[in-house]
């Protein structure tokens, strides 16, 4: 019986919502990297840019956090696998009573709250080193070290369970057929077992580095004094947000989009292999026929690529400059219609300089400092804007001060309603 | 048989290698990194927070004042009970519970939908699109909510646009911020063990209660939902650990006024130092948590610790 027109469309449209839903932030989130606006936002929209790469790209703590996630997630990755393969062969060689009992006390840290798991490792290892006689400098207070046990702990069950489903459709016949023509037991382990597990252990090592690099309440409490690259991230959102931390979503969300279609389409061409479907000789055809992932994900890497290329090309200086004068102008009509307000006292100055005049001049000074502006010969001039590249840009240092959020809090009259949201934020 | 002739027969199976390498990694796991932390955690939880020199000397005897103080607070507190450590304890578990309802009612659809209707490349594509944001960053994922949901956020822009409000609405401080990025943050561990469970009934079945009758409602409730109670176990627990012991999404979409109990147990770590008070804590949590699943597990019949099978 074929479901009804109604029913299908309402399958649709909750499927639409679903995926809107988890999709929808991750875009909004990578949309905001790309726009100057200091406070990250869609709308209202000031310029394309790519500063906040630049500004990421310049970040000594994070590429100092990304090097422990990376040394952390290394260690892990080998630690993990190895526990979680010890694990799963274990249990296979247990009865089924004390089978249920290990199979709980292992599988329960993936219960246990981080925070819980990060505390008592911190508390062992410290009551541990008292016990021994070490002291704050020993190993036992690294944080590195800490942080890969704590992690450990409930990575290894993650991997066990992706090990033990692949080991549950092995054929044991073959392991003691192995034994019977005289293999010892390393051998048949090498030589059956090993092969036999090597694409549920690729998958349990990707499992366990993404957790060790994403993972934060258990690392938060054993990192002591280091930092990883996940704790930064956090500490910079908390301490006030910018559109640099969208940069990073960007290129997380990237890499991310390219790593699993390609995961994705490697796993169809096994397939497609295994079924005897591929074309035999013609390479580049074999790689993309009945592959949609693989496809995509060449899509994905190609417009990644065009994207810097044009990136790299890209200033936004030329569009904050007009927005810049656009705003300049609105001070003005603002001052304007203000000091007509005024009953004839500026009267005299009409038209005249209006640095010199006076209003407002703690706050505006800034803005209309002439030597500000110095560097914007080419504001109304579209074509030599266009031309220059960003390291060129003269104007570069100025405009990063005018665009400071500080900068504007002043400004009573001026951008107040885009800007002081930005403000807002940016104390928080 | 006695233990030696276990260990003989384990190691004549397995080979002195292999026995090694899965006694030793075993036991390492289990109770270096699992069991003895724990143990050792619980220890300090009823000791008195002291000086390292004090350590094992005549002060260092055991009691239960962190614990105590959970209750009561400080030893001259006029109000008779530790009203904000409480109050917090109180919401979390019950925001964790509706945070995990909603899940559950969000991704039924779904899972059902994957495991009973798509099929092929199609069915394919909609698992790894529900993959993909998983592995986006947690901090980065609230990040995305505090961008749609702040003062200037893409919501209150829009509203601001269309003219239906003036003043902002301020999502954080009235936490839907934090519900909706804790709910999203979970989407996946809710699918997973629902989908592997629906998948395995029997098609026929439904047919059957269709044929005979049976609106789509209750065909859901009676035979789908009770088949599928491992499943719906599995995943309301992980769900509501998880959002009970989440850390990043209330530090960074938690109102200003409003705290979640990680909070109050990383405060206790790092501001007021005082680790002794934060291990009772953090075990007034695990606890707390677990009697709470292994009781709802209980009343509607599913087995707990079968998480993942």
């Amino acid at each position: 019986m074929r479901p009804s027109i109604l029913a299908r469309g309402a399958t649709g449209l909750y499927l639409l919502a679903f995926f809107g839903f988890l999709f929808g932030p991750l875009f909004i989130m990578v949309v905001t990297a790309l726009n100057s606006s200091s406070f990250p936002r869609v709308s209202p929209w000031d310029c394309l840019t790519f500063e906040w790469f630049v500004k990421l790209a310049g970040d000594e703590r994070l590429h100092s956090g990304l090097l422990n996630s990376l040394i952390i997630g290394i260690v892990v990755v080998v630690l993990s696998v190895s526990l979680g393969l010890a694990g799963a062969l274990f249990l296979a060689r247990l009865g089924p009573t004390s089978r249920a009992v290990v199979y709980t006390v292992i599988t329960a840290p993936i219960l246990i709250p981080g925070v819980v798991l990060g505390i008592s490792t911190l508390i062992f290892w410290d009551r541990a080193a008292q016990l021994f006689g070490y002291g704050t400098g020993s190993m036992f207070y690294n944080g590195i070290f800490l942080t890969v046990l704590g992690q450990a702990s409930f990575i290894s069950s993650y991997c066990m369970l992706v090990l033990i489903a692949r080991l549950q459709r092995f054929d044991t016949g073959q392991i003691e057929a192995a034994l019977d023509l005289g293999a010892t037991n390393v051998q048949a382990f090498r030589r059956i077992l090993l092969p036999f597990l090597k694409p549920a252990m690729i998958s349990a090592a990707i499992i366990a580095f993404l957790a060790s690099f994403e993972n934060y309440n258990t690392t938060v409490f054993t990192i002591s004094h280091l930092h990883t690259f996940t704790t930064i991230i956090s500490q910079k959102v908390r301490l006030g947000i910018d559109p640099s931390i969208s940069a990073v979503a960007f290129i997380i969300i990237v890499l991310t989009l390219i790593g699993a279609l390609l995961y994705e389409a490697m796993h169809k061409r096994a397939e497609l292999k295994k079924d005897r479907r591929l074309p035999e000789g013609d390479v580049l055809r074999g790689l993309f026929r009945r592959n949609p992932a693989m496809i995509m994900g060449v899509m994905v890497v190609v417009a990644t690529a065009v994207g810097i290329w044009l990136a790299m090309g890209h200033s936004a200086e030329q569009c904050k400059a007009d927005l810049l004068q656009q705003k300049l102008e609105r001070q003005r009509q603002l001052e304007e219609r203000y000091r007509q307000s005024l009953p004839a006292a500026g009267a005299g100055e009409e038209g005249g300089d209006p640095a010199s005049q006076g209003l407002g001049a703690g706050a505006f000074g800034n803005v209309f400092d002439p030597k500000n502006l110095e560097g914007q010969a080419g504001v109304g001039g579209q074509e030599e804007g266009e031309q220059r590249t960003p390291a060129e840009k003269p104007g570069q240092s100025t405009f990063g001060n005018v665009f400071d959020p500080k900068n504007l809090e002043g400004q009573a009259g001026v951008g107040q309603e885009e800007e002081k949201p930005a403000g807002e934020e940016g104390q928080q | 048989m006695g233990i030696a002739a276990t260990a003989r027969r384990f190691i004549a199976t397995n080979g002195l290698g292999m026995a090694l390498f899965m006694v030793l990694g075993v036991s390492f796991w289990v109770l270096v990194l699992v069991v003895l932390p724990q143990v050792t955690m619980v220890d300090f939880s009823f000791r008195p927070k002291l000086p390292p020199a004090d350590i094992g000397g005549p002060l260092d005897q055991y009691t239960t004042a962190n614990y105590e103080y959970f209750y009561r607070g400080h030893p001259g507190n006029p109000e008779g009970w530790n009203r904000v450590d409480m109050t917090v304890f109180g919401r979390t578990l019950i925001a964790a519970v509706f945070v995990t309802v909603f899940n559950f009612i969000f991704c039924y659809p779904v899972a059902y939908y994957l495991a009973k209707v798509a099929t092929g490349s199609w069915a394919r594509l909609l698992a790894l699109s529900l993959v993909v944001p998983y592995w986006i960053n947690e901090i980065l994922r609230a990040f995305a909510f505090r961008i749609i949901f702040g003062d200037a956020g893409l919501i209150n822009t829009v509203l601001k646009t269309l003219g239906i409000i003036d003043v902002s609405i301020d999502f954080i401080r009235a936490d839907v911020a934090l519900y909706a990025g804790l709910g999203y943050a979970y989407i996946l561990l809710m699918i997973f063990p629902l989908y592997s469970a629906i998948e395995s009934l029997d098609k026929n079945q439904i047919e059957a209660a269709r044929d005979m009758g049976s609106p789509w409602w209750r065909i859901h409730w009676r035979i789908v939902m009770p088949f599928a109670k491992q499943g719906i176990v599995s995943g309301c627990t992980m769900v509501f650990m998880l959002s009970a012991g989440a850390l990043a999404a209330p530090q960074i979409l938690g109102g200003p006024s409003s705290l979640w109990f990680t909070q109050i147990i990383y405060q206790g770590f790092f501001e007021y130092f005082n680790w002794n008070r934060g291990a009772a804590y953090a075990i007034i949590l695990l606890v707390s948590c677990m009697a709470i699943v292994l009781g709802l597990t209980k009343l509607v019949g599913g087995k707990a610790g079968e998480i993942g099978r």
